[in-house]
């Protein structure tokens, strides 16, 4: 796999994020997912800068929706992953399990 | 319930116009959600502390959707063509008066200078259809162009120098493989 295509951990979140999230994954339901899941405060401009590249790596793709008066009369953009990014998550779980593989959990304090 | 005005203004000043759009949209829906839950001040404060957090994200994705080049270009093309083009007109018409050739300009000139860096300036930023980046091209363009003439006025010749030769043409060529 070249290196410009290897997947970041918080590219990884997201990507499982708009995974679980299927129709409605839009950037603060995808923050909102990863913080009650994992605990991490993020910012809302991370999210949409990870969603941007992962875009341009043509993982995921992003469509508008029409505006909405809860939302201020703003358009929501959602995403949804492609088969590359489908690839890419399925290929990231597979070398983690292989990592993993072997190591018993919960390790040992580390000695000096 | 509106958020809170300045965190507001600042998130539209600092994305993009396609980001601004679903970035404020979502975090108006979140502020809603929670100042029905938590309080409005609750609200208030977590709008505040998420557009502080997303500046830099937000200039960088704005940087990479090539908008910032356009308007930096749009900058340095209306500061250093009217300079260049008042600078020249001002050397002849001072060559043509007696006892006037090689004195220093008075401030009023450098002040109608300015003036005419940040209306051109505004000019190349209202062709982008965006009133809010007209705005923010003038005044950086008259930053920028009091920056130019101070220095060309005082002890630095050489940048005035580079500014009109160097950047103009660069801008130029920016601008114009952006809009090709």
């Amino acid at each position: 796999m070249p290196k410009g295509e290897s997947l970041g951990e918080f590219e990884y979140l997201v990507l499982l994020a708009v995974l679980r999230l299927d129709a409605d994954a839009y950037g603060m339901r995808v923050r909102r997912e990863i913080a009650e899941r994992t605990g991490r405060d993020v910012a809302i401009g991370a999210v949409y800068a990870t969603l941007d590249r992962l875009e341009s790596k043509r993982l995921v793709k992003g469509e508008w929706s029409d505006p909405t008066p809860e939302r201020g009369g703003r358009a929501k953009r959602r995403f949804h992953l492609t088969g590359a990014g489908a690839e890419a998550v399925t290929r990231e779980r597979q070398e983690l399990a292989s990592m993993m593989e072997g190591l018993v959990f919960p390790l040992p304090r580390a000695t000096r | 319930m509106n958020p809170p005005l300045m965190a507001r203004a600042l998130l539209l000043a600092v994305a993009g116009d396609d980001q601004a759009e679903f970035v404020a949209g979502d975090l108006h829906e979140e502020f809603v959600f929670l100042c029905q839950t938590r309080g409005r001040r609750a609200g208030r404060r977590w709008y505040v502390w998420q557009v502080a957090r997303s500046i830099l994200a937000l200039l960088g994705l704005r940087m990479r959707s090539g908008e910032v080049a356009h308007v930096f270009a749009a900058t340095a093309l209306g500061v250093a063509i009217p300079l260049l083009l008042l600078d020249r007109l001002w050397c002849f018409v001072y060559s043509q008066i007696p006892l006037k050739d090689g004195l220093h300009r008075a401030p009023g000139f450098l002040a109608a200078n300015v003036i005419c860096a940040g209306l051109c300036a505004a000019f190349c930023g209202a062709t982008a259809r965006s009133l809010r980046r007209a705005v923010a091209i003038a005044a950086a363009a008259a930053l920028a162009a009091g920056f130019a003439l101070w220095n060309s006025a005082g002890a630095a010749p050489a940048l005035y120098v580079c500014v009109i030769l160097l950047i103009a043409p660069a801008s130029s060529l920016m601008a114009w493989r952006r809009f090709r």
